[in-house]
């Protein structure tokens, strides 16, 4: 081994590469010998398929991790549809769940689900590949909310559901929306997934009927809309046709930011914002590997980073470090919109708290001192993008700006703003540059950015008073407590 | 075509869209074996078996956006019922090596630098470190692919991956 000096200075690139060529190398052709004359199996598998799948939902749910909580809401409906079988194929109660797939679950009276039913496409994708008939309520619930979480639909922020159980029994109703509720929270926290949940109370109403025929949405989203609309002089029914196209995340964000009333609906459980103390504590544990400076340079980084993205805004003044601070009031608000940012090696990769859309992305790369660096978007997609910039030195932090983005559901082009860290030992611009030990940045720059989200949306103010801070004082201070405390008591 | 549209095709009994799927997934597929059996003959035999069940039970994928989710739910099937054969076999008596114990890893190849790469890969990482190192370094698989394709949160992708070259990193730089 030792014979081959290069070994010991591998960087993350050439390792992959390594593993690349010889994976290539290996990586047989068995196309040859496989025989296409055996016969395929026709649909007749599908019963076994779908038994399966539900187990494999269940295996699944029980493994998957994610972060937060929920408040899950039902609503009750009186005088639903009924379909006189036999008692037990009879159709006691609906029970609709939207987030942004639309399900209709129907159950009879011992809360077995005679039918399920996907009202959009989404929602065919979670249930198509399950056999709910005949499935308790709570284990078909728990597999589709499972399934919402497997497919992305419940992401580990910002979610929201919405809940419809009808019932012709005021009681009745109101047991099963304690237990569908449970049935939800339950399986959201096994998922570790947060959410906001609405919990709504519809009758069966003609005018709600049409706007949910007309608008294609469920009865429950359709009740739960006209009911905003009505709680809000705001709104008329004229936002019904941007409400109705909106995911209930949307909607929940909606309601927040417009502070709207939810009359009935109040008793819903508060949102997410527990995402930036969870963030917050969970950084601190991951860092048995990294020292405490990387973090804490990442950390001070960003606070001293923001200042200087804001002359991409303003004007470009060679003083940068004053007015960049003085006007980091204009951000441009969506700042928040970035979950975190990992650096590795001259690629910069940026995931979205929300589904974003891009026209002609954009990014433009700057140093402390306002330096510009090349960059480019190699991949966007609606949850993340990637771009690459070259010419970054280890432990130093630079801003990027995203521009070309929109929000889902919002029309509108913005720009957003984020930060990111090279680590000491740079990993970053020349190929063949030797490691660092602990403060490798891959491992480092995890925590870190767990914290950038938070910092950047909350510390805002906070940094406000860090005026005097330099980049050079990254270097100088390497004490997380010292930052911590010029940070938020601004020295 | 994309590869969901060609297992859908599949399914329906085209072997030029086989063909095709088989081409674009070999290495993603290979690559997702090897780091479950970690002996490449081993791995050569049930990638065969992998893309023959595939062939076989494309009827039964139902669309849902994420081909090579299947594809590796039948690997990883197919990996967990060798190893529990050879389990088996080494209960009565037949000196076999399970998936779990690397022995002498041979790779056959030319590049000292790869194989020793890739040796240090599958021996000292765990399962799902070496699942996301391989397919992101050799089939170039992003992360958010992967994290989608195994099912885990992008995080925990990101964070194990990282974790993942730094122990390779130290590993090979003691060597």
């Amino acid at each position: 081994m030792r014979q081959d000096s290069g070994m010991g200075q591998l960087n993350t690139r050439q390792i992959e590469m390594h593993l690349k060529s010889a994976l290539d190398t290996l990586t047989p052709n068995v196309l040859d010998r496989i025989d296409l004359s055996v016969p395929q199996d026709k649909l007749s598998g599908l019963e076994r398929q779908s038994q399966a799948a539900i187990l494999r939902l269940e295996r699944r749910m029980r493994g998957l991790v994610a972060a937060a909580a929920a408040c899950v809401c039902l609503t009750v409906m009186g005088g639903g549809a009924f379909h006189y079988h036999l008692e037990n194929r009879q159709v006691e109660s609906v029970i609709g769940i939207d987030v942004n797939p639309s399900i209709e679950l129907s159950i009879n009276r011992r809360e077995r689900v005679l039918e399920a039913k996907a009202l959009n496409a989404d929602a065919d994708e979670i249930i198509s590949d399950m056999d709910l008939e005949g499935v308790d309520l709570n284990v078909a619930v728990n597999a589709v909310v499972g399934s919402m979480v497997t497919h992305g639909y419940l992401d580990d922020l910002d979610n929201a559901i919405l809940v419809t159980v009808s019932n012709d029994s005021v009681r009745k109703a109101r047991e099963l929306r304690a237990s569908v509720v449970g049935d939800i929270e339950r399986t959201l926290k096994e998922n570790q997934v947060e959410a906001v949940v609405y919990d709504q109370q519809v009758i069966e109403d003609e005018t709600i009927q049409e706007i949910s025929r007309q608008y294609g949405i469920s009865y429950g989203k359709a009740y739960f809309l006209k009911e905003l609309i009505d709680q809000n002089r705001v709104l008329s029914m004229e936002d019904m046709e941007e409400l109705s196209a909106m995911t209930m995340e949307q909607i929940a964000r909606r309601i927040a930011e417009s502070s709207y009333e939810l009359g009935e609906l109040a008793d819903q459980a508060t949102e997410p914002e527990t995402e930036p103390s969870a963030h917050e504590t969970t950084a601190p544990n991951t860092t048995p590997e990294e020292t405490s400076t990387e973090e804490t340079a990442s950390e001070e980084a960003q606070s001293s980073e923001e200042p200087s993205s804001e002359t991409l805004e303003t004007a470009e003044t060679t003083t940068v470090s004053e007015t960049t601070r003085a006007s980091r009031e204009e951000l441009t608000g969506y700042e928040t919109l970035i979950d975190f940012v990992d650096c590795e090696d001259g690629s910069v990769y940026v995931y979205f708290r929300d589904r974003v859309s891009w026209k002609n992305p954009s990014v433009v790369v700057r140093d402390g001192q306002g330096n510009t660096y090349a960059a480019m978007i190699t991949d966007t997609s609606k949850n993340d993008c990637y771009f690459e910039v070259s010419g970054l030195e280890g432990g130093e932090s630079y801003t990027f700006v995203l521009g070309g983005l929109s929000l889902s559901g919002d029309g509108t082009s913005v720009t957003v703003k984020g930060y990111f860290d090279v680590p000491e030992i740079a990993e970053g611009a020349a190929d063949d540059e030797p490691d660092g030990d602990e403060t490798e940045e891959n491992g480092v720059s995890e925590p870190e950015t767990w914290d950038q989200p938070d910092s950047d949306g909350e510390d805002i103010t906070t940094r406000d008073a860090a005026s005097e801070e330099d980049m050079s004082s990254e270097e100088e201070t390497t004490k997380a407590s010292e930052e911590e405390t010029a940070i938020s008591g601004g020295e | 075509m994309g590869n969901e549209e060609l297992l859908r095709q599949v399914g329906m009994g085209n072997r030029e869209a086989f063909c095709q799927l088989y081409h674009n997934t070999d290495r993603t597929v290979y690559s997702f074996i090897l780091s479950i059996i970690k002996n490449p003959q081993d791995a050569e035999e049930v990638m065969q078996e992998t893309y023959l069940k595939i062939w076989t039970s494309a009827s039964a994928y139902q669309s849902q956006g994420k081909p090579l989710a299947w594809i590796f739910t039948i690997a990883r099937n197919l990996c967990y019922m060798r190893f529990r054969e050879q389990r088996r076999q080494a209960d009565m008596g037949l000196d076999e090596l399970t998936g779990d114990e690397v022995g002498v890893l041979c790779l056959p190849l030319e590049n000292m630098t790869d194989a020793i790469v890739l040796k240090s890969a599958l021996e000292i990482l765990k399962e799902d470190e070496r699942q996301i190192v391989l397919l992101h370094a050799s089939a170039g698989l992003k992360h958010r692919e992967i994290a989608a394709e195994l099912g885990m949160p992008l995080a925990t992708v990101l964070s194990k991956y990282n974790r993942a070259v730094k122990k390779l990193k130290q590993y090979l730089r003691e060597e």
